[in-house]
């Protein structure tokens, strides 16, 4: 049993493995150019998280296979409608999170969205940081085990099928393992917020890193500082945390910008 | 070998003989299916008709458009991927001699995205010399790069045919950069000509003529 006094250390926690996982995974897909996809997925668990709620089942599995639907969807639909594929990830994005706004009177679901959609970090429990350490764990092995081939998939994809490289197979552990992450960042940013997390901190150091690891590394170092710091305004100030980050995203983005404009090198 | 494309057949009963250390231009106007024949030779697309006959290994230095040069890598991790690609591991080519072919060993620490177009390109050729296979297809290596680095990549292909490796690279050149080459092989969906450059020069006239003026300088 946590003493109460210390109630602030699960959702600091929580605040700092989702600063690190985030941006990590954002650099995967961002080197990818699949952020878009991470967005929809975003998205695309909000009807599974209200089927879930609504049936008083785990969230996690519902909000995975809502988020995998989306984007096995959209998958398809840019097969179909090739060089207009952002549209049709757009259009499924939205009609997912419509149907999740809309299943929640239709089951008369003891459904906060506002905290869905813009997180509730402070609300933070053990099963939400145990749902995180799953992700990072996920994450952990995926990068270990396939780092290089995430490269080779990154910069030449067809060369990596002519490889004979599992793209496939690896493409559908990143979904996966973006669903988890996605997920989990939902406590503290919520899911209209989390592609903020997944993208500035990969943002500013992209054009300064020399390798997947290195931006990797950089993004995790500055998501973690972004969420440490944007909790602890939070609290001080008693602001909502979710949307206190996600404004500290774009000031760091906006100062990197200002910086780079001062100093062409950077 | 025949392929086919949403029902229109984009190789036409093309049948070619590489000699094993040589060099072969493959030239051809846009859309005459350069690119596809070099996929279908490495094996990234099946025909519909027809197979490749090769005792040894393929490998295919893709057009600049296939790679995101944006991508957080420095030039040694790039062709390290080359390495990464190798089936038979035999006879190593170190990845600082790669460079070194290339004449890029002084910038193998720097981000690719930071090169010139030609930089880049010596540098996926280094990549692909990486994979140490019996033929080498190179899908317009020489495209928008200047002058002198074209004639550099040309001295490497030479040695590296010297060196006993087959290599059959699809180009726009049609003036008398094709000197260069052992073989020519003219393509516009079937194979129109092929022989050294003198024989095929001497059907220019009736290329022309059949393809258009634009093609020929």
């Amino acid at each position: 049993m946590i003493d109460p006094n210390f109630w602030w250390l699960t959702p600091l926690l929580l605040a700092l493995l989702i600063g690190l996982i985030c941006p990590t995974t954002g650099a995967l897909l961002i080197t990818q150019r699949r952020i878009l996809l991470a967005n929809l997925m975003a998205h695309s668990v909000l009807p599974g998280l209200v089927l879930a709620l609504a049936f008083e089942l785990d969230p996690t599995i519902g909000g995975l296979i809502s988020g995998l639907i989306g984007a096995l969807l959209a998958e398809k639909l840019n097969q179909q409608f090739k060089g207009r594929e952002e549209a049709a990830m757009n259009t499924v994005l939205a009609g997912f999170t419509a149907l999740g706004v809309l299943l929640v009177p239709l089951l008369q679901a003891r459904v906060d969205l506002e905290t869905i959609l813009f997180g509730d970090l402070l609300a933070a429990n053990s099963a939400d940081l145990i749902r995180t350490c799953i992700a990072t764990a996920a994450l952990s092995v995926l990068l270990l085990s396939r780092y290089e081939d995430l490269v080779f998939i990154g910069i030449d994809p067809d060369g990596a099928i002519a490889a004979k490289r599992p793209v496939n197979q690896i493409r559908f552990l990143a979904i996966v393992i973006t669903a988890l992450v996605v997920i989990s960042a939902i406590t503290a940013v919520g899911i209209v917020l989390v592609i903020a997390l997944l993208c500035a901190p990969v943002l500013v150091h992209i054009e300064a890193s020399s390798s997947l690891r290195s931006l990797m590394l950089r993004s995790a170092a500055t998501g973690l500082l972004l969420c440490g710091s944007g909790m602890t305004i939070a609290m001080v100030a008693d602001l909502p945390p979710g949307p206190l980050i996600g404004v500290l995203c774009v000031v760091l983005l906006l100062a990197k910008s200002t910086a780079s404009q001062w100093n062409p090198s950077n | 070998m025949c392929f086919s494309y949403e029902g229109r057949q984009t190789i036409q009963d093309v049948n070619l003989d590489l000699k094993a250390g040589t060099l072969t231009a493959l030239v051809g106007p846009n859309g005459a299916g350069k690119s596809t024949l070099l996929h279908l030779l490495q094996g990234r697309l099946s025909g519909t008709k027809g197979h490749v006959d090769c005792q040894c290994e393929i490998a295919l230095m893709p057009q600049r458009a296939a790679i995101d040069w944006s991508f957080p890598i420095t030039v040694k991790q790039m062709v390290k991927l080359g390495q990464s690609c190798r089936a038979n591991h035999a006879n190593i080519l170190s990845i600082d001699e790669a460079l070194e072919r290339v004449g890029m060993v002084e910038m193998a620490s720097r981000r690719l995205s930071r090169l010139s177009g030609g930089q880049q390109q010596r540098v996926l050729l280094a990549r692909a010399l990486m994979q140490q296979t019996g033929v080498l297809l190179l899908d317009e290596p020489c495209s928008a790069i200047d002058p002198p680095t074209r004639e550099h990549l040309l001295t490497v292909m030479r040695q590296q045919a010297k060196e006993g490796q087959t290599l059959l690279v699809s180009s726009h050149d049609w003036g008398r950069a094709l000197d260069s080459y052992d073989q020519v092989i003219v393509l516009d969906q079937r194979v129109l000509a092929s022989g050294t450059p003198q024989q095929v020069r001497e059907k220019l006239t009736d290329l022309t003529c059949t393809m258009g003026s634009t093609c020929c300088d």
